[in-house]
């Protein structure tokens, strides 16, 4: 069934891209291969692939409950928001958040998370800018640094 | 002779401060990370290849690190699972049989420190391995021309299809997509530019930290949401820390064996430490006979799949370092590694650049060293590093992976990307697509096409040329071999199956 579905979707998405990678063309070119046949025959074999799904689908096993998506989903939400606030608020504000959000919904009580959020922040911050010289956006803290 | 002197070179390079420091915390951090359930040595070397490129390590040192955590993990994934009944990483499943009895029976210290000796063993024996056939390899491969290298690629694409067995179709595919992810961005030949959908973070093409990370970190992040236990209870370790010497007698040339199989197997391209273990352990298990008491707690069936794994570890790094092409998810992204310092892997790096190959080579003996004194003594400590809770441990591995995406280009776009990877590469492990033929897939996309228009350069377009000489031809006999292995495979258990339904009625 999971099988049919993500077969015919990928076949629609080749369909779609070869559209795109037909527009593909050089100016001007000194090989005879040129940019568009490469992609186009990677699109030709994977619908290949595709089509043999929609024929001989194979069971699966590890199926979703519904509160299990929802949890997938509120993670992957809350690792967007961690994303974008990753600039604007600065690396320490925005991980100590994160690490307080995702500690609650891998289990984590309160109080603890948020402890550990504030610590993740803050050494994770000395360890990787003071320390190893990968730098960090500051973000809300910018005004200390003058 | 000269191979000797290579060696002496290379201990030079190994044995520089730094780069003992590098060996040494990687080896400790690999161990962490293959201890971990659902952490493997892909995660391990993924996550700290974008800290390794942002500090500005130098190539050797970079590589040594890795290779550092890649053995690490092929020794901690054995102690999750004899303390927890839980493989570490996928490679110790077998390590599980034997290993987690012999702990519920009170020998938890003599099961640990023996399959660390087998370790030891099996990684010893490839890298003395690698030491003999790497150069040999590479001196043969010189002769590749650009379509010897194109075919070679496909034969080691298909053979994945082809080894890794029960879902060939989903393989391939899976692999034709780290192929077509490969192509974004613009085309290096024509300067067109292709599937960027008129974003500038695109135009440069998908960046390889960004894939791997994406596809290991955030995914197994999400799959480690949908374990509901958590904080297991270890068996504790009493007794008897250290075997003594009858036992080692006994498991001696089990691992010995073990280890030359897991070598040629290692080497292969596709079939990695996975298929090795459970071979050597279905091996030693027919070669014992009624005299074993293998999955109660034997000590061969131990040290069998312990000595594979790391043997195959070692052996994988063949086909890396003299083809340029990786064998496994793990030397896949270790390539990669090297393509981000633009170093090209092949067969002319053990003569341009003898200082990275051979200090690699000689850190692994190093690396080996270091892993079984730390293993030993510090069992302890590391076992109780599995009681660490996973609403601490999952936001650090989150934040650790954030951090590494955004050191490459400071851009909070690939964090974006790397999400939407994650997501994507979720949705394909629910869907049973395996992600390592994905990574090796990407990895190998531009190479791939640049040799197959370059070959096609010289021809003028004749498509002959793919199959002109005796080394394509002897190639694409391989490949098709490889493409209907699966084939033969499925005829041959619907045989079977109809012999037995046969005999039931």
């Amino acid at each position: 069934m999971y099988d049919r579905l993500f077969g015919s979707v990928w076949l629609l998405l080749c369909a779609g891209l070869a559209l795109i990678a037909w527009g593909f063309q050089a100016p001007f070119s000194y090989d005879p291969v040129g940019p568009r046949a490469y992609p186009l025959l990677l699109l030709a074999l994977i619908a290949a692939g595709s089509l043999w799904m929609l024929c001989k689908p194979s069971v699966l096993q590890h199926l979703l409950s519904g509160r299990q998506t929802l949890r997938a989903l509120l993670c992957v939400g809350s690792m967007l928001i961690y994303a974008f606030l990753f600039e604007p608020l600065g690396f320490i504000p925005s991980t100590a958040l994160a690490t307080a959000g995702l500690g609650l919904l891998f289990g984590g009580r309160p109080l603890p998370c948020a402890i550990s959020g504030v610590l993740m922040g803050g050494l994770l911050y000395a360890l990787f800018d003071l320390l190893l010289d990968v730098p960090l956006p500051l973000g809300v803290f910018e005004f200390l640094v003058e | 002779m000269e191979t000797l002197n290579f060696l002496a070179q290379g201990f030079d390079v190994a044995l520089r401060p730094i780069n003992l420091l590098m060996a040494l915390f990687g080896a400790f951090t690999g161990t962490i990370v293959g201890m971990l359930p659902g952490l493997g040595p892909i995660n391990g070397v993924a996550l700290l290849l974008p800290l390794a490129f942002a500090l500005g390590l130098p190539p050797e040192t970079a590589l040594i690190l890795l290779a550092a955590v890649y053995l690490g993990c092929e020794y901690g994934g054995r102690i999750s699972a004899i303390l927890l009944n839980v493989p570490g990483d996928a490679a110790a499943i077998m390590t599980t049989m034997d290993g987690y009895p012999l702990a519920k029976q009170g020998k938890a210290g003599i099961a640990l420190s023996l399959s660390a000796m087998s370790s030891f063993i099996g990684s010893t024996i490839a890298t003395l391995g690698v030491v003999l056939f790497a150069p040999l390899l590479a001196k043969w491969a010189v002769a590749f021309g650009p379509a010897e290298y194109f075919v070679l690629m496909v034969f080691a694409i298909t053979c994945l299809g082809g080894l890794v067995g029960d879902k060939p179709v989903k393989t391939l595919m899976a692999a034709l997509m780290g192929l077509a992810l490969a192509t974004v961005g613009v085309d290096s030949t024509t300067g067109v530019y292709r599937f960027t959908f008129d974003s500038l973070g695109l135009s440069d093409g998908i960046q390889f930290v960004i894939v791997v990370i994406g596809l290991f970190s955030v995914s197994e992040i999400l799959l480690m949401l949908e374990q509901t236990h958590s904080g297991q209870q270890a068996v504790k370790t009493s007794g008897r820390l250290l075997f003594n010497f009858r036992e080692f007698c006994q498991v001696g040339w089990t691992a010995v064996r073990s280890a030359l199989s897991g070598f040629v197997i290692g080497t292969l391209p596709g079939a990695g430490a996975t298929i090795a273990s459970a071979m050597a352990y279905i091996n030693e298990k027919r070669i014992a006979g009624s005299s074993g008491r293998f999955g109660q707690g034997d000590l061969r069936g131990l040290a069998a799949p312990e000595a594979a794994n790391n043997a195959s570890a070692c052996g994988s790094l063949i086909p890396m370092l003299t083809l340029g092409v990786p064998g496994s998810g793990t030397t896949a992204v270790m390539l990669g590694a090297l393509t981000l310092y633009n170093i090209t892997p092949g067969p002319l790096l053990f003569e341009q650049q003898p200082d990275i190959v051979w200090g690699l080579i000689a850190s692994l003996f190093i690396g080996n060293v270091i892993l079984l004194v730390m293993n030993i003594p510090l069992v302890g400590l590391f076992s109780r590093m599995l009681s660490v809770p996973n609403w601490v441990l999952v936001p650090a591995i989150i934040i650790v992976s954030m951090v590494g995406v955004y050191a490459v280009h400071s851009t909070a776009f690939d964090l974006v990307l790397m999400i939407a990877l994650g997501v994507f590469g979720y949705l394909l492990r629910k869907m049973d697509f395996p992600l390592s033929a994905l990574i090796l897939g990407f990895v190998l996309g531009d190479l791939m096409e640049d040799n197959l228009r370059r070959a096609l350069s010289i021809s003028s377009g004749e498509l002959g040329i793919l199959w002109g000489s005796p080394i394509t031809l002897a190639l694409w006999t391989l490949v098709a071999l490889m493409l209907v292995m699966p084939g033969i495979r499925w005829w041959r258990a619907r045989g079977k199956a109809r012999i037995t339904d046969a005999a039931a009625l």
